[in-house]
């Protein structure tokens, strides 16, 4: 029981960690049909950022909070330089995503060093509660948390503001939705900044939890995103979350039942999902 | 789409000046590094040809490619060093590379080739990490990421020899994908890729197509693959990295995509570039990073010269031709579209 306790926990954390990275990549899908493959590029800068002005500052919130800056701001110069002037061409978007990707992965080394750094949990989110035999290490519990948090607010916004059915409204039918006389590609900029912004949240959160960042980070992490995305469905929000912890869930416990498959077992279920069921667990109806 | 100008005699004249010039370069220049550099130059063309018949002349996109060659790479390796290093051997694990990327080609092209392009992309990468891992943790066999040591076989151990085995595998890959585009085979790729749609209602079974493009193009990758491994008798998981799927993908795109010259040319470009530019590290460090030099290039090629190399400079060649009133194929193809436009 233990066991299947804290392999749950380590599952549902990693789960969230994807999940942030991959809530912004389905919206954007969604919204404008862009598979932003530079998104791990984005991860893994909010990572970097947000661990050096941690260690600088001393000051884990500080460094949450310029991770996030970070986010916006790269994400504001993406969708500015990368992803508008191929506007409308997959396979250029495709190519030109995946450039920037490899450029922010290089300029990674370049500004701070080729080398891994290693990150330490914050004094007062570290250790562990003891229940009986159950270990409960303090930091998953806070990124299962705060996972949950972020999807509460982001359902809310989504489903209850304005903006929010806006954004809604554009990825069921981009063309009506321009028609009604919303400037889509403004909701556009702005919803990809955020889900830049949450790539780089997912970053900094990742990095106390793995004890160390590296510029290859964002791409492994990227892959995982992209298969959440493709078993939650592209452009639906819930099934981003629940694949996400199905995908957490899934490696945690074949890493432990079963060691030599935990590698292959997204590509399992992904696989599966794509002959079964290519539209994703949960459809965008679109119209 | 880029014609080949008409006067096929006059090209291929070039093309046997150009095979011969290389096959003599190595007497020339007597140096073991240019000969190595040339070689390694030869089995990325190579390479880089397969990527486009994926990229340039169908419209998929793979981000597995790496996967192939390193399959291609792995293979020989591991057979050469277990049942010794002979000829015959060599040859039988190109074949069996070759039948494995076939299988995997087919297996990931019908799971993913009927979706939009974003999918096989995707299942690509994921796919292609996928095989990273597993030769990073089969140990038993890859002796993962240290990778091992094989011995060659004898006559491939002279480096010109084996040079000139590459340069002559360029050579045949080149004319058989080129009969293979030329073909109306080819054609219906190219119908694919301009719109699937539209070719599929005509009445040809698209993915069947698709499919065999990308079976097409990981054989042609593991075979590239297996002799990069003899190139530098050593294997580790470096050939299985995205890295030389970006290479690939690199130098099609700078060469010209849709055309079997544009990715010999960007190889050439890439391959060269990246020898001196390491070689400028040693003064400069930020050298070392030269593939962040490539990536801003490569976003600038996709946004400015979608073309590429081959493919902009084809297209100024018969502007200007239209200009002087000189008729070919192709300067009649461009007036057309003037007209229509």
């Amino acid at each position: 029981m233990e066991l299947l306790i804290s392999l749950t926990i380590n599952g549902l954390a990693t789960g969230m960690l994807i999940f942030l990275l991959a809530a912004g990549l389905t919206l954007i899908f969604g919204l404008m049909d862009v598979l932003n493959f530079a998104h791990g590029g984005l991860f893994v800068w909010g990572a970097y950022t947000g661990v050096f002005t941690y260690a600088w500052s001393n000051s884990f919130l500080v460094g949450i909070i310029v991770a996030i800056l970070t986010g916006l701001v790269l994400g504001f110069i993406t969708e500015k330089l990368i992803i508008k002037p191929v506007y409308g061409n997959h396979v250029q978007q495709i190519l030109i995503t995946l450039g920037f990707m490899l450029v922010l992965q290089e300029m990674i080394k370049v500004v701070f060093g080729p080398n891994g750094v290693p990150v330490k949990v914050p004094s007062y989110l570290a250790g562990s509660w003891q229940i009986g035999d159950l270990t409960i290490i303090k930091y998953r519990i806070f990124i299962i948390v705060v996972g949950f948090a972020l999807f509460g607010v982001l359902y809310f916004i989504l489903n209850r503001t304005k903006i929010g059915l806006v954004v809604r409204a554009g990825v069921m039918n981009r063309e009506m939705t321009q028609a009604l006389g919303i400037n889509i590609k403004r909701v556009f900029l702005i919803v990809f900044m955020c889900g830049a912004a949450l790539a780089a949240l997912g970053g900094m959160l990742m990095a106390p939890y793995s004890g160390v960042v590296y510029a290859e980070m964002g791409m492994e992490y990227a892959i995982l995103g992209f298969i959440v995305v493709v078993i939650g469905g592209m452009g639906s929000f819930q099934g981003s979350l629940l694949a996400a912890i199905l995908v957490g869930l899934a490696g945690s416990f074949m890493a432990y039942y079963v060691p030599f498959l935990s590698v292959a077992v997204n590509m399992i279920l992904m696989a599966s999902v794509l002959i079964f069921r290519p539209q994703g667990l949960f459809t965008v109806a679109k119209g | 789409m880029i014609k080949q100008p008409l006067l096929l005699s006059k090209v291929n004249v070039v093309y046997a000046i150009v095979v011969g010039v290389m096959a003599v370069l190595p007497f020339v220049l007597d140096s073991r590094t240019m000969t190595i550099l040339l070689t390694q130059f030869c089995i990325f063309a190579i390479l880089a040809m397969s990527y486009d018949i994926l990229l340039g002349y169908t419209g998929i996109i793979s981000f597995g490619h790496a996967m192939f060659f390193g399959i291609g790479a792995y293979t020989t390796a591991i057979m050469l060093s277990d049942y010794g290093p002979s000829i015959g051997i060599f040859a039988v694990s190109i074949v069996v590379g070759i039948v494995l990327s076939a299988i995997i080609s087919v297996i990931s092209g019908a799971l993913t080739l009927r979706l939009k392009s974003h999918f096989y992309a995707m299942f690509t990468l994921a796919i292609s990490g996928l095989f990273l891992v597993l030769a990073e943790k089969w140990r038993t066999v890859t002796k993962g990421n240290d990778g091992f040591t094989f011995r060659a076989p004898e006559l491939f151990r002279e480096r010109l020899y084996f040079y000139f085995l590459v340069l002559i595998c360029l050579v045949v890959v080149f004319i058989l994908l080129k009969r293979i585009v030329a073909s109306p085979f080819g054609k219906v790729l190219v119908a694919i890729r301009e719109n699937e749609q539209r070719t599929r209602s005509l009445g040809y079974k698209t993915l069947g197509y698709k499919i065999i493009a990308s079976v097409i193009a990981g054989a042609v990758a593991s075979l590239a693959g297996s002799l990069y491994a003899i190139s530098l008798r050593f294997v580790n998981t470096s050939v299985m990295t995205m890295d030389i799927t970006l290479d690939a993908l690199m130098m099609t795109i700078i060469g010209g995509v849709g055309t079997l010259i544009g990715p010999i040319i960007g190889a050439g470009v890439i391959e060269f570039a990246q020898h001196y530019l390491s070689g400028l590290a040693r003064e400069y460090p930020i050298f070392e990073r030269w593939i962040i030099f490539f990536g801003i290039l490569y976003i600038l090629a996709v946004i400015f010269f979608p073309r590429g190399i081959v493919g902009t400079v084809s297209l100024r060649y018969h502007e200007w031709k239209l200009k002087k009133g000189q008729k070919t194929k192709a300067s009649v193809k461009l007036r057309e579209k003037e007209i229509q436009r």
